[in-house]
């Protein structure tokens, strides 16, 4: 199987036309350290890589922007902010083999979603190159623009199956000083649930709201139910936090650190311990959360402020069973993550309504013979 | 020409009073706050989703062209027919549907005032947080349609980030919903292309907002400043020592006292600019941040610095600046705003070349703006009854815009491109990516009715050919 890796935005955009031309089918990604996600990809005829886009483009911390070429790794984008007191606040899973353009295009976001929002916050303009070989641009390097059509925010979250990201411009956000982690275990979920409301119903601002099963703690190293709330800022605002939120447990420092790691990685790590593992991904009204979290019978790790949550299933028709009977109270989900071989079950994506007629016709635009990432968008695409 | 048949069936459709088309009532609808003018042959008022259907379909079989309008407060022509045609106006789907505070949620009909849903839901302590300066009027219609910002946005985001699904209808006369009540729901954010598509690719007929919790601190600053670079020094200095105020609002000398002329909100009269600031979060994050600012106010050699005393004294400073291009109507009958946006470092540059072209034509520009993320309102006042005015006006603009263009900045932040910037997009734009947005309007309008002859340059907006003889641009 041919596989290439073009170095710069014009080869690539030549190459996607080429292969297009020839009616190739193409598997697209950066570090392919997700090639669980989505429903799974058929085989291609050729396999392109975004892993030597790699520049940094342009960076003037003082502007709180950055654009980066997407093959960049995400440890290597998040360390150039660090040493200039910034960041990009998405904690995506995968971080340590992840790159820019996958983080973006997979939209798994993380714990601090809460305050900060996904990669469709974040992002101020991309670029990406077609099958038609065209290098198109939406947004730009400000951080308010709505000048042009915002089609980069299709590409978030199409894990490939449009177009392939070159560039990504994000907006930035200072580090602050302190951070602050507060547990709180509870032997029930009713009472995790009305301090997370609680919490929500206040004027704190918590950066997140995390939910976790005793399944899912017993994970790592925790016991209960666990409510995982962090906070950021100066010195003074911490404290006022550790005032209201007098958990179970406070972490600091890089015992904080290695809780939030944890929490990142939960996903990776599951799977690589089960290769035939399964991870649904639902999205509930804030206030279904609960109900949801009550009819896990596995590991359940939720973003409790935001009602987007993950259940892991050792088989196929556990993972099938629950997430059909998710949809079936309204909510919406889908199987994110399967065996091995990435081969999902029939209904990876049960009930997705008339919008997916619409997201066909988008699909026709970009790729009318489904050369991208086939089976990809939980083979609904 | 509407013809005759369509007009019947849409006046069976709504009744009577369901629609407007004497000369007399059209003339109200012939423009938006932006400088352009087009009258429509017939203005319709649906009252419910299955409405705006038949009036999709009513129109598309007798190949008339259709607009649709929320309030009209638009800057760039966006609601203002091209070519005769019907006016589709949101004001009679007006109805808040749906307040969950719990889920921090709300669905609304279009023709809701963006207003109306904070003050719905101000008394349990919540808000609705993208605040254009245009909130009294404005619809949530119109500002998914602009993707509008406002003075908060710098902290909280722009509609976009607001907004979790919509109700379209689709020139089909299907209708669609995208996104839920639920975040990050699967598939293409279809919610976010729609978001900003300047009413040229679907009608919304419905909108699912986020709620946010107000703060539990407000507090609201003005420094004053005897030269306009050191109040863009501030801004920098701001952003370099990591504050994060929620709103940094810019007003220059020219506009200062056009302001308190019109509103005595106790703005200096004498001074050169001023920065009003806010800050928003929880008490000791509040206290704090106004001791940094002040130092860095005082680093940038502010003349003076206030903190808002109380909630009256805030109002009225907001007031001042909501209402800035009232005061501009005061003393000047027409003028032209501009939307420029240049990365924060460039502010101070793109304000020293504002002047060059102020002095260059011979034209006042005043300048009120979102500082704190580098969009600029450069504000032209022209006499359109001089002749060659308001040519000189535009093209004052137009070479203010390409210079925010090549400092790496937008055409607009905020605005839209609408039929007023549409000739520029070429400029900010390559083929390529004007080929995509080409490819959606094509893709979702195909007969290329729904508010034709929008945002991008002439000759690539609508395939000519397809455009009915009688409707041409
Ligand atoms: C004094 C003043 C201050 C302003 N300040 C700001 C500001 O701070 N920030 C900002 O962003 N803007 C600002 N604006 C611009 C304007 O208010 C915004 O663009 C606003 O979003 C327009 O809303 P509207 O209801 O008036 O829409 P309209 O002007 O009626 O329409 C705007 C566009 O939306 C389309 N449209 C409207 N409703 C629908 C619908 N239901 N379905 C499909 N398309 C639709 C129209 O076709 C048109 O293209 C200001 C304007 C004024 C006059």
């Amino acid at each position: 199987m041919e596989r290439i890796a073009p170095s710069t935005p014009e080869q690539m955009a030549e190459a996607l036309a080429a292969f297009a031309a020839a009616g190739k089918t193409i598997h697209v990604g950066g570090a392919f350290s997700k090639l669980r996600q989505g429903g799974g990809h058929a085989p291609a005829a050729v396999t392109v890589s975004t892993s030597a886009l790699t520049r940094v483009l342009q960076y003037e911390p003082k502007d709180l922007t950055v654009s980066v070429e997407s093959g960049l790794p995400w440890a290597t984008f998040t360390r150039l902010l660090a040493a200039n007191g910034q960041m990009v606040p998405l904690d995506p899973p995968f971080a340590s083999q992840a790159t820019v353009g996958g983080a973006v295009v997979s939209n798994l976001c993380g714990p601090r979603r809460r305050w900060f929002g996904s990669a469709r916050d974040l992002v101020i303009g991309m670029q990406y190159a077609t099958l038609e070989g065209k290098r198109v641009q939406s947004g730009g390097m400000v951080v308010k623009n709505v000048a042009g059509l915002d089609t980069g925010k299709l590409l978030i979250g199409s894990l490939g199956t449009l177009a392939v990201v070159l560039s990504i411009n994000f907006k930035l956000a200072p580090a602050p000083p302190c951070t602050r982690t507060f547990l709180f275990h509870f032997t029930a979920l009713p009472a995790a649930i009305q301090k997370r409301n609680s919490i929500l119903q206040e004027v704190l601002q918590p950066w997140s709201i995390d939910l976790l099963n005793p399944h899912a703690s017993g994970r790592i190293d925790e016991e209960g139910w666990v409510l995982a709330v962090q906070a950021g800022g100066s010195q003074r605002l911490v404290e006022r936090y550790e005032l209201e939120l007098a958990g179970t447990r406070v972490l600091a420092d890089e015992a904080e650190q290695r809780f939030w790691e944890r929490i990142r990685e939960f996903i990776p790590e599951f799977l690589r311990e089960k290769p035939d593992g399964y991870v649904v991904r639902i999205s509930t009204p804030i206030e279904a959360l609960g109900d949801a979290a009550a009819s896990a019978p596995v590991p359940f790790l939720a973003r409790a402020g935001n009602g987007v949550a993950y259940a892991l299933f050792t088989d196929a028709d556990g993972a099938a069973n629950w997430l059909k009977s998710a949809a079936g109270r309204g909510w919406r989900g889908v199987i994110e993550f399967a065996g091995a071989d990435g081969a999902g079950p029939d209904e990876a994506w049960p009930n997705p309504g008339p919008e997916l007629e619409v997201m066909r016709k988008v699909k026709q635009l970009y790729d009318s013979r489904n050369l991208l990432n086939r089976g990809r968008l939980y083979g609904r695409i | 020409m509407v013809p005759a048949a369509a007009r019947e069936e849409l006046e069976r459709l709504l009744g009577a009073r369901n629609y407007l088309d004497r000369a007399e009532d059209l003339v109200l609808y012939e423009y938006d706050g932006g400088v352009d003018k087009h009258r429509p042959e017939m203005v319709v008022f649906p009252r419910s989703t299955e409405d705006v259907v038949a009036i999709v379909k009513i129109t598309g079989k007798h190949g008339v062209p259709i607009v649709g309008r929320g309030a009209g407060t638009g800057l760039s022509g966006g609601a203002i027919p091209r070519a005769g045609g019907i006016t589709v106006s949101f004001s009679r789907m007006n109805q808040i549907l749906e307040i969950d505070l719990a889920n921090e949620r709300a669905v609304v009909q279009p023709g809701v005032v963006n207003l109306d849903i904070t003050l719905a839901v101000q008394g349990d302590k919540y808000f609705y947080a993208p605040d254009p300066s245009s909130q009294r009027a404005c619809t949530i219609g119109g500002n998914v349609s602009e993707n509008a910002g406002g003075p908060h946005t710098l902290a909280y985001g722009v509609t976009t980030n607001h907004v979790l699904g919509l109700e379209l209808v689709l020139m089909d006369g299907t209708v669609v919903n995208t996104g839920g009540m639920a975040q990050d729901v699967p598939g293409y954010d279809l919610t976010g292309l729609f978001t900003g598509s300047e009413g040229t690719m679907a009608f919304v007929t419905k909108v699912i907002v986020r709620l946010m919790r107000q703060p539990e601190s407000v507090k609201t600053l003005l420094a004053i400043y005897d030269a306009a670079s050191d109040c863009g020094q501030t801004v920098a200095e701001i952003t370099a020592r990591a504050i994060t105020p929620v709103a940094v609002e810019m007003l220059d000398g020219v506009m200062l006292r056009m302001v308190e002329e019109a509103t005595h909100a106790g703005f200096p009269m004498d001074a050169e600019a001023v920065l009003l600031i806010e800050l928003e979060g929880l008490i000791e994050q509040v206290e704090e941040q106004v001791e940094q600012i002040r130092d860095v106010c005082a680093a940038c050699n502010a003349r003076e610095f206030r903190v808002a005393k109380s909630a009256e004294e805030r109002d009225l400073l907001w007031k001042g600046r909501k209402n800035a291009f009232g005061a501009v109507g005061r003393v000047s009958p027409f003028y032209y705003v501009q939307d420029g946006v240049v990365p924060r470092t460039q502010i101070a540059p793109t304000l020293e070349f504002i002047r060059g072209v102020s002095a260059k034509y011979g034209l006042s520009i005043s300048n009120i703006f979102h500082a704190g993320d580098g969009n600029l309102h450069p504000i032209i006042l022209f006499d359109a009854r001089k002749p060659g005015d308001t040519d000189r006006a535009k093209a004052a603009g137009d070479e203010i815009l390409n210079f925010c263009i090549s400092v790496g900045g937008s055409i607009t932040g905020e605005h839209g491109v609408g039929m007023e910037k549409m000739e520029l997009m070429g400029n900010l734009f390559s083929s390529d990516s004007l080929d995509m947005i080409q490819g959606f309007k094509n893709l979702f309008d195909p007969e290329c009715r729904l508010n034709p002859g929008k945002v991008l340059p002439t000759g690539r907006g609508c395939m000519e050919i397809r455009q009915r003889p009688d409707f041409v641009l």
